[in-house]
């Protein structure tokens, strides 16, 4: 877990290693939405596309749309996730990743907030 | 904006335990504890929840025609009750949909206490104003002044015996009695809104609600906010107004007989020809609604919410009115054996559709299959609420 994380505004994050970004949301997402219940994945083999809807997130209160931190196609996807949800509460950052993207262009990688400046944009 | 928002006599305990507050209604109330909703829920069914829902509005009805201004205004027939009683009644508009579901409550022979949803307050307020004109009654709305707090669950009846020093409190469903906490009349009465067959509501004034919600919370009943009330109503399939009751998804007004609480909440009777909306109520018993509100359940994998069109065999047939996903004890009762969650909802649908009957709801496009189900939850074993799966239904 040493490669940097990155993180779309809409709180998904991406860590990239060997051309394959692993991508989640971020413990204060988590926070924000209270009990999450549900997460809809893409199919394995989908195209998504950088600031593009690729699933949902569901609290009891409601859902919430996951946008894609980075493009590429859908090589992976957590299925363990959805036997304890509260993975999230725990481990957002790690053992909550959502799916592994094969990545079609590493320089959207640049493009994302560093931690420290996503940090400042929710303390806003 | 949040300081023009309304609190209640208790938004200081809720902020102490660093509750999340929401505008709900013009309302700062707590949507849930850090205990999460889920938490809030199953603690509810296992042991009991403590709720504040003194944001609902509290009219006292009292004067001579008292029992008269009830039967003119409300669906059901305050007649009916014996002092020491409460009932589930409406207030019916004209064309037969619902200004307001309510709760009447008859503490004394004279007196007549209505709880009204927060949201409709205004609105209650006036329509009530405006028929009290021929009657010699007087309306008080007496909600700033009170505060109102809901205990329910396994240990609310022994939790409270201890918070009012065991003087006698109400027994059997719907019962409404007085004791005093602190020297301060309460009224108490057996009612709620989660489904648990032991609950209780308590109305007392306003500057003794804190002492009595630390009481309380001393006694091993748990904050919940308006989050796992909503989840606890949902799976005991009680209608929320502006879900079941007033405009369906698609616009459509909701007559009152939609809703199956309409055989407990209306009474027609030949003594009590011309109270207010008994015409159009007559005409619905007369001529049923096509449409009528029944529990879901999703079997597939999903939650349906809110807005969903519902179909069968391919064709639309209604509308998820109320959906989420909510919490359940694997085992009533015995925590060690964990718990689960199922998606569920209540949906208005075409009166062909029965218990039993496969459902699709439309969530986003995609076709997340259901099934009607006859009831969520059976509260007729206390002191468990105990759920009713979909594989058990119809």
């Amino acid at each position: 877990m040493s490669a940097q994380v990155k993180i779309l505004k809409s709180h998904e994050w991406a860590r990239v290693e060997d051309g394959v970004a692993t991508v989640g949301i971020t413990p204060f997402a988590v926070e924000q939405l209270g009990d999450i219940v549900f997460v809809e994945m893409p199919e394995m083999d989908t195209t998504v596309t950088q600031g593009d809807q690729f699933g949902e997130v569901e609290s009891v209160k409601a859902a919430s749309e996951l946008f894609a931190p980075m493009s590429g196609k859908v090589i992976a996807v957590n299925e363990e996730l959805e036997d304890d949800y509260s993975v999230l509460n725990r481990d957002a950052f790690g053992a909550g990743w959502m799916i592994k993207i094969a990545i079609s262009d590493p320089a959207e990688f640049d493009s994302l907030l560093t931690e420290e400046a996503y940090q400042a944009m929710c303390a806003e | 904006m949040t300081e023009l928002l309304k609190t209640t006599p208790l938004i200081k305990k809720h902020e102490e335990a660093d509750a999340r507050l929401v505008d709900f209604s013009g309302w700062r109330m707590p949507v849930q504890y850090p205990t999460g909703i889920i938490q809030e829920h199953l603690a509810t069914r296992l042991t009991g929840g403590l709720f504040d829902v003194s944001h609902m509005g509290r009219f006292l009805i009292s004067g001579p025609d008292a029992l008269a201004f009830c039967r003119h205004a409300l669906t059901n027939d305050a007649a009916l009750l014996a002092p020491g009683q409460s009932q589930y009644t409406l207030l019916a508009d004209t064309d037969g949909t619902a200004i307001d579901d309510a709760y009447l409550y008859r503490p004394s022979e004279t007196e007549f206490l209505l709880v009204v949803n927060a949201g409709n307050l205004s609105k209650d307020w006036r329509h009530l104003r405006a028929l009290s004109d021929d009657f010699t009654v007087s309306l008080t709305d007496i909600s700033v002044e009170t505060a109102m707090i809901a205990v329910q669950g396994p240990v609310s009846g022994q939790a409270l015996a201890r918070v009012f020093a065991g003087q006698p409190l109400p027994s059997a469903r719907n019962e409404v009695s007085r004791a005093l906490y602190q020297g301060h009349t309460a009224q108490v009465s057996r009612t709620g809104y989660t489904g648990e067959p032991i609950a209780f509501e308590i109305i007392l004034p306003a500057e003794r609600a804190e002492a009595f919600w630390d009481e309380c919370v001393r006694q091993g009943v748990i904050p919940v906010g308006l989050g796992a009330r909503d989840t606890l109503r949902l799976e005991a399939g009680l209608p929320l107004y502006g879900h079941e009751f007033g405009t369906a998804p698609d616009g459509t007004p909701i007559p009152i007989f939609t809703s199956p609480l309409a055989r407990f909440g209306v009474k027609l009777s030949a003594d009590r020809p011309d109270f207010f909306g008994g015409g159009a109520l007559a005409e619905q018993v007369a001529s049923p609604p096509h449409r009528v509100i029944r529990p879901f359940s999703v079997t597939g994998k999903g939650i349906a919410r809110a807005g969903c069109e519902v179909y069968h065999q391919g064709q639309p047939v209604g509308w998820v009115t109320s959906g989420t996903m909510v919490p359940y004890w694997k085992t009533p009762g015995a925590a060690e054996d964990g718990h689960a969650t199922r998606a569920l909802g209540l949906a208005w649908v075409n009166r062909s559709i029965v218990p039993g009957d496969a459902i699709e709801c439309d969530v986003r496009g995609k076709m997340i299959p259901g099934v009607i189900a006859k009831t969520h939850l059976n509260n007729r074993r206390p002191p468990f609420a105990i759920p009713v799966l979909s594989d058990e239904n119809p």
